[in-house]
């Protein structure tokens, strides 16, 4: 009986680690992707295409001063509907970015064909699930592209971008992701993406933290794609290689954090960065004040919805974090160049959805206007397109984008405030870097 | 090392001593909820030989239907004992409806039939709760300090709940006929059937008590892991390394090995790094599989003694 248990045991054993090994997968993909709530930008077009956006595309043959109607003209030939695809993480562990995602992209889809279209062509939208993971995201843009959409809008997450982006460079196709990490447009040709960089986040943290004259940080990061090299993007900004005096980890799907949480305690740090996403980063939040540590907390982008504030309840109060404008909105100056996109955009989807979007939402709107306002500038083109992307501008929810040939992303750390949890609510912190 | 702790009387070394005995706690309650499952593995496998994969689900269901009779109303214990017994009829509903009639199959085919179960539950949970996590709140809020060592009350529930679980199903195995009858099933099968012992009946029961143990745990730890559609993935790994370092046989033994492998996540983490959390516990498992393939508790290497109830 002994040999057989014992091969019983193996044989679960091996299954239950395939079945982990799978899931650890997708946590990583899904982790980098959540970074991305960062974002509340204001789209400045507000549903017209290429009400904003100025193309000063010196290269761009195609658009350059063409007006709306020009452009409609000068790309003669292309009628019919104007085709978006999207992949986005709809269902599995990354339903928290792409349901909300999906939302937004329907109803801006509805408003822009309401009022007549772009150019008169109506926009098509095919949004596909990637069930949060990698393969099934390729699998996805693959039928995607033989039904010769115009734009790829997606994924939700950095893992399924990833596996994404060599098929829509291959195939010379636009594509707009709408997660956070770097390395899904570093040295891209046909990828862009709205969500903001992790470097952009820690140069806010970075600025806030000489605004409070705190030296040294501890940090307790997600041990997946999401929180990796972040330690070294801290020296990397501040300059300062003692900046981290103490680093530890935690699984995405951490439950307790007792001994990251006394390692932070013996650290004694300025203060203490938590990198991660909700429920871990919550759950950790609560350990964190459980254990008595009454050290200043900062956490990253990656708290930025709802679910951070339920789950962490009060343990949530005083964490300061960057984060972009959506989240307080109502508290932006009448000078600020977001305010009404954002509070337009905040009262459409109340109005459709009976709750307020997350910084996730405000990442497929900006991915949406851009494409939208490319498309009216230089009709569908995929070369044409690509071209007006790299020199787009747009106002948006995440914030004021200015893409260039070299950097796809186009948003800077002034696209970042910084929130502090008052109340449990967000609000804008009373302290502000300069340039936000 | 200078900061607000430790407060400036201690000693580095008392931190020493405290910053131990809080990992030690840590430990301590995360590893109940292991061993709680572990149990479940152990009753169900005992039985049956199946290892039923669904068991760290009975955990999250159990949480889940916990927070769906609170928020309708009703008190917090009442709504935690009913959970309890909607996931023990529900694992009993499962047996019959899953199992049984896959008679004489063989235990690969129980096996994938009991993944089924759990992709099933996992699915519809996700379908009704959404990817949000949500919790029980605390049975007793606040904190509580014994000399500079901070226990959550949570902490000492779940070790109550976990103790009062397996003492409750000692005494039913010890002291009932039913329980006499299920632990002869286990042992003996062939004597058992002799004596008119009914296999299928005692094949539900061990459901019906994985059921009960798995949903204790589940309802005991929601206040403090958050449950979501996808946590009983996490406790059924833990759960099974529990079980495993008990040799899958006796109740006790999983209890201790989930004590045990708590402990050891615990302060490795501390020791030897955060990032080697869940590594250490599988490196464990690999150790003792090799080294002791019938459990670290077991006296005599070689025997698989059914549910030995001490």
């Amino acid at each position: 009986m002994t040999r057989s248990s014992f091969r019983w045991i193996g044989a679960t054993l091996t299954v239950l680690l395939l079945l982990l090994a799978g899931c650890a997968e997708s946590d990583d993909a899904a982790d980098p992707g959540a970074t991305g709530p960062a974002g509340e930008a204001t789209v400045a077009g507000t549903g017209v295409p290429g009400g904003d956006g100025t193309a000063t595309a010196g290269a761009a043959t195609e658009a350059g001063e063409a007006t709306d109607t020009e452009g409609a003209t000068d790309t003669s030939g292309e009628e019919g509907p104007i085709r978006m695809g999207a992949v986005l993480d709809i269902t599995g562990p990354g339903a928290n970015l792409g349901g909300p995602e999906r939302d937004t992209l329907q109803l801006l889809a509805e408003q822009i064909n309401a009022a007549g279209g772009v150019d008169g062509r109506e926009v098509e939208l095919d949004i596909r699930d990637n069930q949060s993971r990698e393969d099934e995201a390729a699998t996805q843009l693959t039928s995607l592209l033989q039904e010769e959409v115009d734009i790829i809008l997606g994924a939700s997450r950095t893992g399924p971008s990833l596996a994404m982006r060599p098929l829509a460079e291959q195939a010379a196709i636009p594509m707009i992701s709408l997660a956070a990490n770097q390395a899904i447009v570093d040295g891209s040709e046909w990828v862009f993406k709205t969500a903001q960089n992790d470097r952009v986040v820690v140069e806010k943290i970075v600025a806030y933290m000489q605004t409070q004259d705190w030296q040294t940080l501890g940090l307790v990061r997600d041990a997946s794609a999401f929180g990796e090299g972040v330690a070294d993007l801290f020296r990397d900004v501040s300059g300062d290689a003692d900046i981290v005096a103490v680093e530890e980890r935690f699984a995405t799907d951490a439950t307790e954090f007792t001994a990251q949480m006394l390692s932070l305690r013996s650290a004694g740090a300025d203060v203490n960065v938590i990198w991660g996403i909700p429920p871990a980063a919550a759950t950790a939040t609560q350990a964190y004040r459980d254990l008595g540590l009454d050290i200043p907390l900062m956490h990253s982008h990656g708290i930025g919805n709802q679910v951070f504030l339920e789950v962490a309840g009060p343990a949530a109060e005083g964490v300061v974090f960057p984060i972009g404008r959506l989240l307080v909105a109502d508290e932006l100056g009448d000078d600020d160049p977001q305010k009404e996109v954002i509070t337009t955009f905040v009262a459409d989807y109340a109005d459709a959805y009976g709750a307020p979007p997350s910084t996730f939402a405000g990442h497929a709107y900006d991915a949406f206007q851009l494409a939208v306002q490319a498309f009216g500038e230089v009709g569908t083109d995929p070369a044409a397109v690509r071209d007006y992307l790299e020199t787009a501008e747009l106002t948006g929810i995440s914030g004021v984008f200015r893409m260039t040939p070299e950097d796809h992303s186009g948003l800077t750390s002034d696209a970042l405030v910084i929130v502090e949890v008052a109340d449990g609510d967000w609000t804008l912190a009373a302290d502000q870097p300069d340039g936000s | 090392m200078t900061g607000p702790w430790p407060p400036t009387s201690r000693t580095v070394r008392d931190r020493g001593v405290i910053d131990f005995l809080q990992l030690t706690v840590a430990g301590l309650s995360a590893g109940s909820a292991y061993g709680l499952v572990a149990v479940g593995f152990v009753t169900i496998h005992s039985v049956t030989g199946i290892i039923n994969l669904a068991q760290g689900e009975f955990a999250m269901v159990a949480a889940f239907v916990a927070i769906a009779l609170l928020a309708a109303g009703l008190p917090l214990p009442i709504a935690a004992l009913l959970a309890v017994l909607v996931v023990a009829l529900g694992a009993a509903a499962v047996e019959r409806v899953a199992i049984a009639p896959a008679a004489g199959s063989s235990v690969v085919a129980y096996i994938m039939l009991t993944l089924g179960v759990s992709i099933t539950l996992k699915a519809s949970a996700l379908l009704i709760e959404g990817p949000q996590p949500s919790a029980l709140p605390a049975f007793t809020p606040g904190i509580l300090s014994f000399g500079g060592v901070l226990v959550r009350p949570q902490d000492l529930w779940i070790l109550a709940a976990t103790a009062v679980a397996a003492l409750g199903l000692y005494g039913f195995l010890e002291r009932t006929v039913t329980g006499k009858a299920f632990r002869a099933c286990a042992e003996q099968p062939t004597a058992a059937r002799l004596v008119g012992i009914s296999p299928s009946r005692m094949s539900t029961l061990s459901f019906v008590l994985a059921g009960v143990v798995g949903a204790v745990a589940g309802v005991a730890s929601s206040p403090v892991i958050q449950t979501d559609w996808n946590i009983g993935l996490f406790l059924g790994l833990k759960g099974f390394v529990a079980a495993s370092l008990g040799g899958l046989a006796s109740i006790p033994a999983a209890i201790a090995g989930g004590l045990l492998l708590g402990v050891v996540e615990s302060l490795g983490a501390f020791y030897i790094s955060s990032g080697l959390r869940d590594a250490i516990a599988f490196f464990v498992l690999i150790v003792v599989l090799v080294a002791r393939p019938s459990g670290v508790f077991s006296t005599h290497a070689g025997v698989r003694a059914g549910v030995r109830a001490h």
